[in-house]
C-alpha cells in the first residue's frame, strides 16, 4: 500500500474540496455498508426485518380477516379449531372439520390465525425497534458520559449500572405490567430503564480506549474543545458499537415482549406472536398437536431474532475483526 | 561443525492481496558455538524464517522449496511429532515480545517445572532444583519461583524466559529481538547475561534484531537481510569495520552512535520492494546510491568476496571505494526514490514569515574545554547568549497523581496511591533551542511533555510561556498557547484518527482555529506536507492512515504539528517505533525544520545517542528529578551524576571492538509512590554516601551552564561511603 | 492469598450490600406508590371502614411512608417478608422457601448440561474455525438462542409428552407421590422427580448452551493468538496440551465467570419456562402472585431472586480475582 501512495502519480489539479472532508457522517455511512456488503448473514437479516416490516405496515391490507373477532361460517356457526386444508390427507373429505378458507386454520374460538400472525408482527416490530432505540440511546449517553467525564460522574453512573445488573429482568418487567395499565410499551419502558447496563458499560470502556489514543490528544493539543472531541473523534467511533447493541437489543425486546405475552401480561387487544401462543398453549393446543397452530408465531420470532442477530454480527465482525480470523 | 544448515529457502505468505514472498532463497550456516547475528528491518523476513526453522509458520505460511538441516535431519521432513520433539530440546526459541511469552494465570516456576517435567522428563524433585538453578543462572531471585508473570519487572520476564529457553540444554537457542522494548539499563544486563552464558554454556545462538549494535555486543558473525534475501554475511569485526553491502553501508551510518558522534545522519530513502512483486534485479536497488543500469536487471547472488565474506552487490569489487563516498549523507538523498522528496535545507529562506529566528551559538553545541568548576545555583542556568527572554520556563514544578482512592476504589478495595511523577523541576527554553529529556521509563519525562503542551496540569510549581502561567490561562489565551505550541507522538499509528482522511486530520487545526476560508486551508496543508517531504502532497490528501508506512505516517503528524505554524514543539519518542533506515530521515527532517522556523523544541526520549545528535542541551531525569542538564556533548562526554554515567556505559556501541564496561547498577527503577528524604537515587547509586541517604543533594552548577543535582560535588562531598553488601545492590 | 484480594474482597461485599439496599428501596417505592390499592384484591366491597382500616393497620399500611421503610428495611434484615394475601395463613417465608429448592434444582442441572455442551463445543469451534462444520454449528447455536425458551418447551412437551408420552408433562411429581416425600432428600431419590426434570432441563439448556458456546470460541480464537501459546508451541508441547492446558484454560476463565452470573439470572429468567412446564419454583410463584395482586409475596419473591442474583454477581467478581492473579493486583499494576 505504501508503495502505491510513492508511486502513483500524483495528479496535480486539487481534488474537490468537499471530498476531502471525508465526515464523520460518511464514515459512519460506510462503515454501515461495509457490514452488509460483507456479511451476507446481516444482509439477510435486514431482508428479514424489511420484509416484516412491509407485512406490519401494510397488515389491514394482508390481514384476510380481522385477527379478534371469532369467524362464523355462512351457517351462523363458529369456525372453531379448523384445521389447515393443506393438512388433509389426500382424499379425506376436505368438508370434515378442514377449511380452505384460512390458510393456517382457526382458532379454539374459530378466530383467522394467518391473519394473527400477519397482525403479531406490528407488536414485535414496534416493541423491537422503540426498546432497541431506547437502550442503544440511553447506553451511548450515559458510556460517553461516564468514559469521558469520569470522576463521580463515572462513579454514580457506573453504580447505576450495578444495581441494573442487580435487578431481575423478567420480574421486573411483570410488576411493571402488572402495575400499569397492560400495553406493549411496558416492555420497552422496562427494557430501557433496564437493558441500557450491558450498552453503556461497553460504550464506556470503549470510550476510556478512545480517548486516550494520541490521535485524541492530539486533537486537544490543537486546542480542540471537549464538545468538538467528543463529537467530532470519539462519537463517530463509538455509534456502529451502538448499532451492534441495538442490534442485538432488537432480537432481546422481540423475544421478551414474547415472553411477557406468553405469561399473559400483554394487552388482550394487540395480538402478538408471544399471545398466540399463550392462546393455544391456554386452550391445550399441545394435547391435540396442533402444529399449524404453534409452530407459525414461533418460527416467526425466531426469523426475526436471528435477523437481530445476523446484524449484530455483522457488525461484530467489523468492529472486532479477530474474531472473524479464520 | 556446521549444526544448523539452510538451503535455498522459500517461504511464502498467502494474503488477500496477493502471495507475499517473505522468504526466497535463503542459504544460511550457523557452526557449533558460532553467535549469529541476524539483522534486517521490519517486514525483511527475519522472523519468517525463525518460524519456519522450528515450523511454528501461521496459517497462511507455506515453505515453498528448500531444505533446512539440522544436525543431519531435513526438518522439513520429518514427521511432526518429531519435530515437536526436537523443539526445546535441540532448537530453543526466545519469541519476540517475550514478555508476553509467559502464561499469566500461572506462576512462573510452575511453567519452568512443567516444561522440565514434561519436556525434560524431570521428577518433580529434580525439576524443583533444576529450576532453582536456572534462576541464579539468569541472575533471578529463586524466591521468585512463586510468582506469578505479572509481578515481574520487564527485564525479570525476560531472563525468566530465558531461564525456560536454557532448561533443557539446546543445542541451539534462536533469540528474536530479546531486548527491544526495555529500557537501556535492563538491556545492558540482559546482554551481559547472554553474554555469559554463552560463555559459560558454550551456545550456538542465532539472535535476530533490528539493532546492529546488540549484535555488536554479542555476536561474533553477521547476516544482514533486506527484502527476504541475505545480503551479507562476515564475521563481526570485518563486518562492522568496512561492510561490503551498500544496505549495511547506510544501516551503520543511520545509527547515531555516542562514541562516534556525526553532523548528519545517513537516511536511507524509500521503503523495500513490495514482496507480492519483487523486483527481477536488485532489491535494493531503488534506495541504493550506488546504483548502475545493470543493477535494474541483474539479480545479484550471494557470492564469496573475500575470505569468509559473502556479499550480494554486482559493485562488490569497488567497495573500498564506496564505503569512503558513503560516509556523505548528501549522496544518500541522490537516490531514485528520494527525488520525490529530496530535501534542500536552507535556512536562509523563511516562507512561514512568522517568528524572527534567533539562532545566535545554536549551530554548534558550546566547546567544552571549560574544567568543571562547582558553584551552587538554582540548576538551571542561562543558555548561549543574551537572546532576549526564554519562551518556556518551568519553575519548580510538581506533578503527582492520585490511583486507586475516590468512591469506585473505596468500594473495589484499591488504597489511594500517590504517584510523584515530575518532582520540583526548573528548566527554560528560548526560541530556537532544543532540550532532550532522557531516562528510563517511568522517570517523568513523558508527563514533563504533557505538562509542557498543557495535556496535564502541574500539581506544583509554574509553567510560565512567553510570560504567561499556562495555570492561568482563559479560554481565548488557552486557544492562543494551542496554536503556538504541539506535541509530536511516538507512535505515529494512533498518532492519527483512523477514520479521517490525511486532509481531514491536518485541517482540524486550521478549522479550530478559525481558519475560514477552505482554500487557504487546503494551500497551508499542501505547504506543509511538501515541507516535511511528503511529496507531491496532492497524493497524500485523501488517504487515510492504514495506507501509508510508518515513516510516512510520523511525517504527516509532524506535519499536523506544524501546520499552525507554532513556536514549541514537544518530540515524545519520535522515532521508536520506526524502522532503523527511516529514522534518520524523520529526525533530519525535524531538525532541519525546528531550525529553520526558529522552533523551541522538547525532544523526549530514551535513546541518549538520538538527543545527542538532535539536542543543544540534555537532561537527565530520574524518579521524576531532573538529576543533571547541561550542553548535548558536555553531559555525554563529561557525565556528572553516576546515574548518567550508568545510562551512558549502557548504551550499546555499534563496534564490536569497543566493550561496554561493566554496569555499577542495578536494572529496577523504584516506584515512584513515595518521597525521598535524600537523593531519589541513593538505592542504586555505587557512590552512595550516608548523607545520600538524608539530605537532599544539591543542584551543582559549573558556571551555568552544566548542572548536576548530586552530593559529590557539593558540601557533603567528604560524607563516609555506605557499606552496602553486594545483595542488597544485586535485589533489582 | 495476600492481603489486595481480601481488601478487594471486602470492598467489593459492601457494594454489593449498596447495590442491594438501592434495590430493595427501589423494590418498597415501586410497591407502595404504585396507582392501584395494595390491598385491592383483599378487600371486597362488603368490608366496612373500620374493616379496611384494621386490615391497614394490620400490615402497617397506615403508618407514615418514612416509618414503612424503615420497618420495611428492618424487616427485610431479619428475613421476615409477612403474610400471603392470597395462601390463607402462610407466611410469604413458608411458600418461598418450599419453592426455591425446585427452581434450583432446575437452574442448576440445566446450567450444568449447557455450560458442558456449551464449553466442549466452543473448544471443538475453534479448533475447527474456519470449517462448514463450525459455520453450521455456529448458525445452529444462534437459532437455539433466537429461539423463545417457552415455544421450544411446547413443541418438546407436544412430542414427548402428547405425541409419543414418554415424559411426564407438568410439575414435579404426581399428588399422591409428593406426598410421600417428607424431606427434600426424599424428593431427591425418587426417580419420579427426575422424570419430570428432564424436559424442563433439557429446554432450558437449549437455549442455555449458546452463551458459553459462543463465548468459549471467542476466547479461544483470542487466547490461541497471545505469545504464550506461541510459547507453548516453541516450546513443543504437544497440540493436545497446547489446546486444552494452556489455552482453554486460560480461555475458560470469562466463561466460569458466566456461569456464576449464569447463576443468578437463571433463577430469574427461569420464570416463563416454571410457567410451562407447572414447575413449583419461584417463577412461578411470583407470576402468580402479580396475577393475584398478592403484593408481600411479589415483593418477597422478587427480593429473593435479587438477593440470589446480586450476591452471585458478588461471588463472580471473586472468583474472577481468584482464578487470575492479576485482578487483585490491579492497583499495583497502575503504580508500575
Amino acid at each position: 500500500m505504501q508503495q502505491e501512495a510513492m508511486a502513483r502519480e500524483g495528479s496535480t489539479g486539487l481534488p474537490a474540496a468537499e471530498f476531502r472532508q471525508g465526515s464523520a457522517l460518511r464514515q459512519l455511512w460506510e462503515t454501515n455498508l461495509e457490514v452488509f456488503q460483507r456479511d451476507r448473514m446481516a444482509l439477510f437479516g435486514l431482508i428479514v426485518f424489511a420484509i416484516f416490516a412491509l407485512v406490519a405496515l401494510f397488515a389491514p391490507i394482508l390481514a384476510p380477516n380481522d385477527p379478534l373477532t371469532p369467524l362464523k361460517n355462512n351457517d351462523g356457526d363458529w369456525i372453531k379449531d379448523a384445521l389447515p386444508y393443506w393438512l388433509a390427507e389426500p382424499g379425506e373429505d376436505v368438508a370434515e372439520g378442514y377449511t380452505n378458507d384460512f390458510l393456517l386454520g382457526t382458532t379454539n374460538i374459530g378466530r383467522d390465525i394467518f391473519s394473527q400472525l400477519i397482525h403479531g408482527s406490528r407488536a414485535a416490530l414496534l416493541v423491537g425497534f422503540s426498546a432497541a432505540a431506547a437502550v442503544a440511546v440511553i447506553g451511548t449517553v450515559i458510556g460517553l458520559l461516564a468514559g469521558f467525564y469520569g470522576g463521580w460522574v463515572d462513579s454514580v453512573l457506573m453504580r447505576a449500572a450495578d444495581v441494573a445488573f442487580g435487578i431481575p429482568f423478567i420480574p421486573f418487567i411483570i410488576v411493571i405490567a402488572a402495575f400499569f395499565d397492560p400495553s406493549i410499551w411496558n416492555v420497552v419502558i422496562a427494557m430501557a430503564i433496564l437493558l441500557w447496563r450491558d450498552t453503556g458499560r461497553v460504550i464506556r470502556s470503549q470510550v476510556l480506549v478512545i480517548k486516550e489514543q494520541a490521535f485524541v490528544s492530539a486533537a486537544r493539543v490543537s486546542g480542540a474543545s471537549n464538545l468538538r472531541i467528543i463529537f467530532v473523534y470519539i462519537a463517530p467511533s463509538i455509534l456502529p458499537l451502538s448499532f451492534l447493541y441495538g442490534s442485538f437489543a432488537i432480537a432481546w425486546a422481540i423475544l421478551t415482549e414474547a415472553s411477557v405475552s406468553f405469561l399473559g401480561f400483554s394487552d388482550p387487544e394487540t395480538i402478538s406472536w408471544g399471545f398466540m401462543l399463550q392462546d393455544a398453549f391456554l386452550s391445550l393446543a399441545l394435547t391435540r398437536g396442533a402444529f399449524y397452530w404453534i409452530i407459525p408465531p414461533g418460527l416467526c420470532i425466531m426469523l426475526t431474532v436471528m435477523a437481530g442477530f445476523f446484524i449484530g454480527r455483522g457488525y461484530e465482525e467489523v468492529l472486532f475483526p479477530r474474531l472473524r480470523r479464520m | 561443525m556446521t549444526i544448523l544448515s539452510i538451503r535455498d529457502l522459500k517461504v511464502d505468505y498467502a494474503t488477500q492481496d496477493g502471495t507475499v514472498e517473505a522468504v526466497d532463497g535463503v542459504s544460511l550456516d550457523v557452526a557449533e558455538g558460532q553467535h549469529l547475528g541476524l539483522i534486517g528491518e521490519s517486514g525483511c523476513g527475519k522472523t519468517t524464517l525463525l518460524k519456519a526453522i522450528v515450523q511454528v509458520l501461521p496459517r497462511n505460511g507455506r515453505v515453498v522449496s528448500g531444505k533446512i538441516m539440522f544436525k543431519g535431519m531435513d526438518l522439513l521432513q520429518l514427521p511432526p511429532a518429531e519435530m515437536r520433539q526436537l523443539r526445546w530440546r535441540e532448537i530453543a526459541t526466545i519469541p519476540q515480545a517475550s514478555m508476553d511469552s509467559l502464561n499469566p494465570v500461572q506462576r512462573v516456576g510452575s511453567q519452568l517445572m512443567k516444561l522440565l517435567r514434561i519436556r525434560g522428563g524431570y521428577d518433580k524433585r529434580a525439576a524443583r532444583r533444576r529450576a532453582a538453578d536456572l534462576f541464579d543462572l539468569v541472575g533471578l531471585d529463586t524466591d521468585r519461583l512463586m510468582h506469578y508473570p505479572h509481578e515481574f519487572s520487564g527485564g525479570m520476564k525476560q531472563r525468566a524466559v530465558i531461564a525456560m529457553a536454557l532448561a533443557l540444554e539446546p543445542s541451539l537457542l534462536i533469540a528474536d529481538e530479546p531486548v527491544t522494548a526495555l529500557d537501556v539499563i535492563v538491556q545492558h544486563q540482559i546482554l551481559e547475561v547472554l553474554r555469559e552464558l554463552e560463555a559459560e554454556l558454550n551456545l550456538t545462538v542465532m539472535l535476530i534484531t533490528h539493532d546492529i549494535s546488540v549484535v555488536a555486543q554479542v555476536c561474533d558473525s553477521v547476516a544482514v537481510m533486506y527484502a527476504g534475501r541475505i545480503v551479507e554475511q562476515a564475521a563481526a569485526e570485518p563486518f562492522f569495520h568496512a561492510p561490503a553491502h551498500p544496505y549495511s553501508l547506510g544501516l551503520q551510518q543511520a545509527f547515531p552512535n555516542l562514541a562516534n558522534p556525526r553532523d548528519e545522519l545517513v537516511s536511507i530513502e524509500g521503503y523495500p520492494p513490495d514482496l507480492r512483486e519483487p523486483p527481477s534485479g536488485c532489491r535494493f536497488a531503488e534506495r541504493c546510491p550506488f546504483v548502475q543500469a545493470d543493477c535494474h536487471e541483474i539479480d545479484p547472488r550471494l557470492e564469496l568476496v573475500a575470505d569468509e565474506r559473502l556479499a550480494a552487490c554486482l559493485r562488490s569489487g569497488e567497495m573500498e571505494s564506496l564505503r569512503k563516498q558513503a560516509e556523505d549523507p548528501a549522496l544518500w538523498q541522490q537516490v531514485e526514490v528520494a527525488q520525490g522528496f529530496a530535501s534542500t535545507p536552507n535556512p536562509s529562506r523563511h516562507p512561514y514569515g512568522g517568528h524572527p529566528i534567533k539562532r545566535e551559538g545554536l549551530t554548534s553545541p558550546m566547546p567544552s574545554d571549560k574544567s568543571f568548576t562547582p558553584s551552587v545555583g538554582d540548576g538551571d542556568g542561562g543558555w548561549g547568549g543574551d537572546n532576549g527572554e526564554p519562551l518556556l520556563e518551568m519553575r519548580a514544578v510538581s506533578k503527582q497523581f492520585k490511583i486507586g482512592g475516590g468512591l469506585a476504589g473505596l468500594l473495589r478495595g484499591d488504597k489511594e496511591q500517590t504517584v510523584y511523577a515530575v518532582n520540583n523541576i526548573s528548566f527554560s527554553l528560548r526560541r530556537g533551542e532544543s532540550l532532550g529529556l532522557a531516562g528510563e521509563s517511568g522517570c517523568g519525562k513523558s508527563t514533563t511533555g504533557k505538562l509542557l503542551v498543557k495535556l496535564l496540569d502541574a500539581s506544583d510549581g509554574e509553567i510560565l510561556f512567553d510570560g504567561a502561567d499556562l495555570a492561568h490561562l482563559d479560554s481565548d489565551d488557552l486557544l492562543d498557547f494551542r496554536s503556538r505550541s504541539q506535541l509530536m507522538f511516538q507512535n505515529p499509528f494512533e498518532a492519527l484518527n483512523p477514520r479521517f482522511t490525511l486532509y481531514r486530520s491536518l485541517t482540524e487545526p486550521l478549522i479550530i482555529h478559525g481558519w475560514k476560508d477552505e482554500n487557504q486551508r487546503l494551500q497551508r496543508v499542501v505547504e506543509t506536507l511538501d515541507r516535511v517531504n511528503l511529496r507531491p502532497a496532492e497524493v497524500f490528501l485523501d488517504k487515510y492512515p492504514h495506507q501509508l508506512s510508518g515513516g510516512q505516517l510520523q511525517r504527516v503528524v509532524l506535519a499536523r504539528a506544524l501546520v499552525l505554524h507554532p513556536e514549541f514543539l514537544v518530540a515524545d519518542e519520535p522515532v521508536s517505533m520506526l524502522d532503523v533506515s527511516v529514522r534518520a530521515g524523520i529526525l533530519n527532517t525535524t531538525r532541519r525544520l525546528a531550525r529553520e522556523l526558529g522552533l523551541a523544541t522538547v525532544y523526549i526520549s530514551h535513546d541518549l545517542s538520538l538527543l545527542q545528535y538532535t539536542c543543544d542541551r540534555i537532561a537527565i531525569m530520574y524518579l521524576g528529578e531532573i538529576v543533571e542538564m547541561g550542553p548535548s556533548l558536555e553531559v555525554i562526554n563529561n557525565p556528572q551524576h553516576p546515574y548518567t554515567q550508568a545510562l551512558i556505559a549502557a548504551v550499546p556501541v555499534p563496534d564490536p571492538t569497543v566493550e561496554n564496561p561493566p554496569l555499577r547498577i542495578q536494572e529496577g527503577v523504584p516506584r515512584p509512590t513515595e518521597r525521598f528524604i535524600g537523593c531519589p537515587f541513593a538505592q542504586r547509586c555505587p557512590e552512595v554516601m550516608e548523607a545520600c541517604l538524608n539530605i537532599r543533594p544539591p543542584a551543582i552548577t559549573d558556571e551555568g551552564r552544566h548542572m548536576a543535582q548530586c552530593h559529590l560535588y557539593g558540601e557533603q562531598r567528604d560524607s563516609p561511603k555506605v557499606k552496602r553488601s553486594p545483595e542488597a545492590t544485586a535485589a533489582g | 492469598m495476600n492481603r489486595g484480594v481480601i481488601t478487594y474482597i471486602a470492598g467489593r461485599f459492601l457494594q454489593s450490600v449498596m447495590v442491594l439496599w438501592i434495590i430493595v428501596t427501589l423494590l418498597f417505592l415501586l410497591f407502595r406508590l404504585a396507582p392501584s390499592n395494595p390491598l385491592a384484591s383483599y378487600i371486597d366491597t362488603t368490608f366496612t371502614k373500620e374493616q379496611e382500616a384494621a386490615l391497614l393497620a394490620r400490615f402497617g399500611l397506615d403508618k407514615p411512608l418514612g416509618e414503612q421503610y424503615i420497618i420495611y428495611l428492618l424487616n427485610l434484615a431479619r428475613f421476615e417478608l409477612g403474610d400471603t394475601f392470597s395462601y390463607s395463613g402462610k407466611s410469604v417465608l413458608d411458600i418461598l422457601s418450599a419453592d426455591l429448592p425446585n427452581t434450583i434444582y432446575l437452574t442448576l442441572s440445566s446450567l450444568l448440561v449447557a455450560y458442558g455442551v456449551g464449553v466442549l463445543g466452543g473448544i471443538l469451534m475453534a479448533a475447527l474455525r474456519g470449517s462448514l462444520f463450525e459455520r453450521v454449528g455456529t448458525t445452529f447455536t444462534l437459532m437455539t438462542r433466537a429461539a423463545p425458551t417457552f415455544w421450544v418447551g411446547m413443541l418438546l412437551l407436544t412430542f414427548f409428552a402428547f405425541q409419543w408420552k414418554l415424559l411426564p408433562s407438568a410439575g414435579i411429581a404426581p399428588a399422591m407421590v409428593r406426598f410421600r416425600w417428607e424431606t427434600e432428600w426424599d424428593k431427591l431419590l425418587s426417580p419420579v422427580f427426575w422424570r419430570h426434570m428432564i424436559l424442563p432441563t433439557f429446554t432450558l439448556a437449549v437455549y442455555l448452551h449458546g452463551l458459553p458456546l459462543l463465548l468459549m470460541r471467542s476466547n479461544m480464537l483470542e487466547v490461541l493468538d497471545q505469545d504464550y501459546v506461541t510459547m507453548s508451541r516453541l516450546a513443543g508441547y504437544s497440540e493436545w496440551r497446547v489446546m486444552i492446558q494452556t489455552a482453554a484454560r486460560n480461555a475458560m476463565l470469562p466463561v466460569l465467570t458466566a456461569l456464576t452470573l449464569g447463576i443468578g439470572y437463571s433463577i430469574g429468567g427461569n420464570v416463563v419456562i416454571e410457567n410451562v412446564f407447572s414447575w413449583p419454583g419461584l417463577g412461578r410463584t411470583l407470576v402468580r402472585a402479580v396475577q393475584q395482586a398478592d403484593y408481600p409475596l411479589a415483593q418477597g419473591a422478587f427480593f429473593l431472586i435479587a438477593l440470589i442474583i446480586v450476591f452471585m454477581n458478588f461471588i463472580a467478581d471473586i472468583l474472577y480475582s481468584l482464578l487470575d492473579p492479576r485482578v487483585g493486583a490491579s492497583a499495583q499494576a497502575q503504580v508500575s
